[in-house]
């Protein structure tokens, strides 16, 4: 089990990449397609109303996020999924996650600040 | 860091902060202090409702300026269990302003219908280690577009690479 924070931001880093690449449903449908099997590009464009310049496009985002691994063969390069970055965004609670880390950050800061008016006001009084 | 909670249903997150447990207790219990953190950078957070005591209702709401004008999420609770600076649990649902709930066609795909936020203090060496646990069932929303199709299809395939 990973702790050391390092570790961890390395993990949010991923998260990130792997929750921005799910934020469209273009590229939802392609990861729900290539769930029944690798594809090639021609495959995976048939169903959009997209060129295969912009399907490219979407399969990088993809592969960035590590939810799709590629082939060598360079002018098929046929796709399939890679799903463990999956099984962490999959439940409601881990997209929870960020929105909480992102509540305490803030709260640390009010309380940081909340503190230092609270000792300034009383060496006012003094 | 482990937690008995390995539920999928859940978050668990764990902070040490530099403040007595009574100041952090009243960031969660005080609308003028949880409206100061709980937003996201640019929302407006309303306390409507925050009666603190086992029965009292939380009503609290988020207003943001977007692209298409002003939009706004209300989310209604109701406190379960109040120790003071020990222990805090409140139930939390989507609702309109006056507190409705919402029924789960209206929620975002496979967010459960209500929620429940767990607040643990523990006074530490000058500061306080909170744990919060954000727990809930997932709703069975017929006709989940969006994430839930493409999970709903992916977990065959999940459960075969993890058989």
């Amino acid at each position: 089990m990973p702790t050391a924070t390092t570790t961890a931001a390395i993990e949010d880093d991923r998260l990130d990449a792997t929750f921005a690449a799910l934020a469209n449903s273009t590229r939802r449908a392609m990861l729900a397609r290539l769930a029944d099997g690798p594809a090639n590009v021609t495959d995976i464009a048939e169903p959009f109303d997209l060129s295969l310049p912009a399907v490219s496009k979407h399969l990088k985002v993809l592969e960035h996020a590590g939810l799709i691994v590629r082939g060598q063969q360079a002018q098929f390069r046929p796709c399939a999924l890679d799903a463990a970055p999956l099984e962490e965004v999959s439940t409601w609670a881990e997209q929870y996650r960020p929105i909480w880390e992102a509540r305490f950050d803030r709260m640390e800061g009010y309380l940081h600040q909340l503190q230092q008016q609270h000792k300034a006001g009383t060496n006012d009084d003094q | 860091m482990t937690s008995d909670n390995e539920s999928q249903d859940s978050v668990v997150l764990e902070r040490t902060l530099d403040a007595p447990a009574e100041l952090v207790w009243s960031m969660w219990t005080e609308p003028e202090h949880f409206s100061a953190w709980y937003g996201p950078q640019g929302a407006d957070v309303t306390v409507k409702r925050m009666d603190v005591r086992v029965g009292g209702p939380r009503l609290v709401g988020m207003t943001m300026e977007g692209p298409n004008g002003t939009m706004s999420m209300w989310f209604a609770g109701e406190h379960r269990e109040v120790v003071p600076s020990e222990r805090l649990a409140y139930t939390e649902s989507m609702s309109d302003e006056d507190g409705n709930v919402k029924d789960a066609s209206e929620t975002p795909d496979g967010h459960p219908g209500t929620t429940t936020v767990v607040v643990e203090l523990r006074a530490t060496d000058g500061g306080t280690t909170m744990t919060m646990t954000h727990q809930g069932v997932p709703a069975d929303s017929p006709g989940a577009a969006g994430w839930n199709m493409a999970f709903d299809k992916l977990e065959p395939y999940l459960a075969d690479q993890q058989g």
